[in-house]
């Protein structure tokens, strides 16, 4: 049944409620993929450092050298990478788990000069549009892509904003986090001004950088995978006050900030901390709200990875404090190693909410459709 | 205001020398003729006093130097029967690990002399010897000079290091303060030197954001030490993050259990999972911007990660953030004020109401 | 309930099934045979046979899937001061690295975590899953 729907690659005319819009997937360019598409000279620069070159990986995941941080079940058989074959990945996460729309973030890395990163950015929003996001391979519609940008070259990474901005399928710009200095700082106004202009949402995935840009703690380098990657959300909550206290949503009163993948629970008590600051300094500050407010209407953060106590009860306590359903998107980290299903994330989300975490609030903040054309034999997770 | 049946213990009171000059006169040549910071600094600055007002002695003094004067106000005033003392420092983050070491020692030895040996309050106080991280083999030989010093409950450390606390080169530390008894408290050094940013982004626009996010730093240290097993070499280990922020424990230690399964391949030398590392070796002071404040949850939150136990009230008395019980969530129990205004510091330094409750 | 690669048409449960032959799954080896919602992993340790559920309780992946291998120990006198114990005796989901014991269906860390395993002999030539 599905391989026919995949054939047909058409969609029939009935409709069908979007119920999981995905915010974090991560398509990836086949070997050679992308290189057409890097200006040069960039092109042969990288081409020249590729030859020879080996993985580069450190701060390794579990069991890195058979499954390559991924889910090792998401390798399509052709010998390329994981979430490479739009084909492959719509069956195993629309069709199979079940998300009606998925959220594209490309991480094709960045690169040793602000140049080269965003000729990067350029070469991967124009392999989105050709490869995921056009009509042979978005057949079914549910594939959204991001607008990546150099967060180092603000002035390029506006008129990148510019030059995407309307295109039918791009819901969001994507910047980085590891760059200093932090999002605060006021060299980074054009792109908050272009992404307010247009109403698109700015959205950060983690990747690492190379030396104090890995990040790096303020005690020097973590020594695991596991506690880099849990430390890795001081990075975002740093991000987060530094927009709050350096003014950015006083600035900017439309902006929307999402944050992929750093976890989210800590939320809670950094608002606590923010507001207590906040109140013990006084108007030294100039800001208009209290801290917390600016985070309830500024920012978005991902439900992946979904952390929990041992007491779920816990877990419920907390998102109910946070008043979670002004703050998460569902997603789904496909096809990472650390991919949590949709139907399950679902369960542990409270029933009253739970629609607006799934598919609302994405629909809303990313102006989605709410129906997309129907699939037959698709998962509904709930 | 419901006051505890045992002694009433404020866990962080900042102590200084009376001045530059008064450090020096603790110090042995060549060091009284070398360069450092004062602890007092213009780098980040408060906008606004950095002590409370009327805190400088009349010979203009630095405030928290005149153990007479902390002992009123600490004691009378705000009511507390024992203190536990901070000197502060600007030199364990100096470049020149020698020069810190001798600095440290003059501050312990000024500690005990003026304030556990001597003064109307002496009974009413208890110490931190400070040692150098970056000087192992100088740090075992201060510890080993005060740890059976009848008022020194623990030992201190800086916050901010070159690598994080898990690894393998403080293990020495780690031993001598098991071996003597003593927890690990760990304290933001004052002034400036050769440290990393405050932040993984660089240095922060604002005072406040540096403030509320500096405490927040003990997550790496200790996030690291469970990965690394610190914990489960060290049984006995107890380590206090004296600059609070306990909250962000709780959602931390979810994501480190969380993660912990799949990560346990890598670090067998941390085979429980990381939440149970936490009983019995974490602490933290509780300080004027922690808590939920006056959400209704308080006390629920409070119990979660078993912060309960783990938090010892401070008032970082005299700095401009001196905090007092009143600072507290008014939602927190009898029995959670009980514990956290001096029953849980009791039983972590050994303090009896006898102790507390008697006069020099 | 989950809609991933289901078995289309699985054999009848509650009774025993004969899954295999000896040598079929040779020592280090494994077989998924469809018995159940979604199939069952018939797996040999050092001549030993165990069956699991294809399906991690976690967020219900396809465990069978996954690398069997052994289990991380300390050992002071390897380089690394690590070593791997009990080579083949775990399975580890593909999807979050969640490693349980092939023998008992579970882990030391959580033990509430565990698999579904099923009872597995050996008749002559023949390997007998009850399920």
């Amino acid at each position: 049944m599905t391989i026919e729907i995949q054939e047909q690659r058409r969609t029939g005319a009935e409709q069908v409620r979007v119920r999981v819009v995905d915010s974090d997937v991560h398509p990836t360019p086949r070997r050679g993929e992308l290189a057409p598409y890097i200006p040069e000279p960039y092109r042969t620069l990288i081409a020249q450092r590729n030859q020879m070159a080996g993985n580069s990986v450190y701060y390794d995941a579990p069991d890195y050298n058979h499954a390559y941080a991924m889910r090792t079940d998401s390798f399509p058989d052709d010998g390329n990478f994981a979430g490479s074959d739009p084909a492959l990945t719509f069956r195993q996460l629309i069709l199979e788990a079940g998300s009606d729309i998925a959220i594209l973030g490309p991480l094709n890395g960045g690169g040793q000069t602000d140049e080269e990163t965003h000729a990067l950015c350029v070469a991967t929003n124009l392999w989105q549009d050709h490869h995921w996001l056009d009509g042979e391979n978005n057949w079914h519609q549910r594939y959204r892509g991001s607008i990546c940008v150099a967060i180092e070259t603000p002035d390029e990474a506006a008129r990148e904003i510019e030059r995407w901005a309307g295109h039918p399928y791009m819901s969001q710009i994507l910047i980085n986090a590891e760059p200093r200095p932090s999002w605060g700082h006021p060299r980074y106004d054009p792109i908050w001004a272009a992404a307010t202009r247009h109403d698109i949402p700015v959205a950060c995935h983690l990747g690492r950088g190379q030396h104090n840009e890995l990040p790096m703690s303020p005690v020097g380098f973590m020594t695991y995978n596991h506690d880099l990657m849990v430390t890795y959300s001081m990075l975002a909550a740093n991000q987060v006050m530094s927009l709050v206290f350096d003014g950015v949503f006083d600035r900017f009163p439309t902006l929307r900030i999402v944050l992929i993948e750093h976890a989210f629970n800590w939320i809670l008590p950094l608002m606590w901390r923010m507001d207590a600051v906040y109140a013990a300094r006084g108007p030294e500050n100039g800001l208009r709200r209290k801290p917390s407010e600016y985070v309830k209407d500024h920012i978005w953060f991902t439900t992946q990875p979904l952390d929990y106590p041992e007491n779920k009860l816990e877990l419920t306590n907390a998102l109910e404090w946070m008043e979670a359903d002004k703050l998460l998107l569902f997603s789904s980290d496909y096809p990472h190693w650390t991919f949590d299903d949709p139907q399950w994330v679902a369960k542990h989300m409270p029933e009253r909410w739970r629609e607006k975490i799934m598919f609302e609030n994405a629909i809303e903040l990313f102006h989605l459709p709410a129906t997309v054309p129907a699939l037959a034999g698709q998962k509904r997770p709930f | 205001m419901t006051t505890p049946s045992g002694p009433l213990v404020d866990a962080s009171v900042q102590i200084f020398f009376r001045s530059d000059a008064d450090l020096r006169t603790y110090l042995r040549e060549p060091f009284r003729s070398r360069g450092y910071p004062h602890v007092d600094v213009a780098w980040f600055a408060p906008p606004g006093p950095r002590y409370l007002p009327g805190t400088s002695g009349a010979d203009g003094a630095h405030p928290g130097s005149d153990p007479a004067a902390v002992g009123r106000a600490v004691v009378e005033e705000r009511g507390f029967d024992v203190a536990v003392l901070h000197p502060m420092t600007a030199a364990s983050i100096l470049p020149d690990w020698h020069l810190a070491t001798a600095i440290l020692a003059a501050t312990n030895e000024m500690l005990v002399e003026r304030w556990l040996d001597d003064g109307p309050y002496a009974a009413h106080f208890r110490g931190t010897i400070r040692v150098n991280p970056r000087d192992i083999d100088g740090a075992l030989r201060e510890i080993e000079r005060w740890k059976d010093h009848p008022r020194v409950v623990q030992i201190g450390l800086p916050m901010q290091t070159e690598v994080p606390y898990g690894r393998p080169q403080f293990k020495p530390l780690w031993r001598a303060a098991s071996e003597a008894g003593l927890p690990v408290a760990v304290h933001i050094e004052m002034g400036v030197g050769i440290t990393h940013p405050p932040t993984p982004s660089g240095i922060t626009r604002t005072y406040s954001h540096l403030f509320a996010y500096q405490p927040m730093t003990f997550v790496w240290h200790l996030l690291n030490m469970i990965a690394e097993g610190v914990f489960h070499e060290f049984p006995d280990l107890k380590v206090v993050w004296t600059d609070g922020a306990a909250d962000m424990l709780t959602p931390f230690i979810w994501r480190m259990d969380t993660f912990g399964r799949p990560h346990l391949e890598q670090t067998p030398w941390a085979p429980d999972i990381p939440s149970s590392y936490l009983p019995g070796h974490v602490w933290f002071v509780n300080a004027l911007i922690d808590g939920p404040g006056d959400a209704p949850f308080a006390d629920e939150w409070l119990r979660m990660t078993g912060k309960e136990d783990m938090l010892l009230f401070g008032s970082s008395y005299p700095a401009w953030h001196t905090a007092g019980p009143d600072d507290l969530p008014a939602a927190w129990t009898a029995e959670q004020r009980a514990k956290v205004l001096g029953g849980n510091a009791a039983e972590l330094y050994g303090i009896t109401a006898a102790a507390g409750a008697a006069t020099a | 309930m989950r809609e991933r690669e289901t078995v289309r048409a699985p054999l009848a449960r509650g009774r025993e099934h004969v899954v295999a032959t000896v040598d079929e799954i040779p020592p280090g080896q494994s077989k998924v045979v469809p018995i159940g919602r979604y199939g069952v992993g018939v797996y040999n340790v050092n001549g030993r046979f165990y069956a699991i559920a294809n399906y991690c309780p976690h967020e219900g992946g396809p465990l069978c899937r996954g690398r069997t291998h052994g289990q991380t120990v300390v050992d002071p006198e390897r380089p690394g001061g690590a070593a791997e114990a009990r080579e083949g005796e775990f399975i580890y989901c593909p999807w979050h690295q969640w490693g349980f014991e092939l023998a008992t269906g579970t882990t030391a860390v959580k033990p509430e975590w565990s698999i579904r395993t099923y009872p597995v002999r050996v008749d002559g030539d023949n390997v007998i899953v009850t399920a």
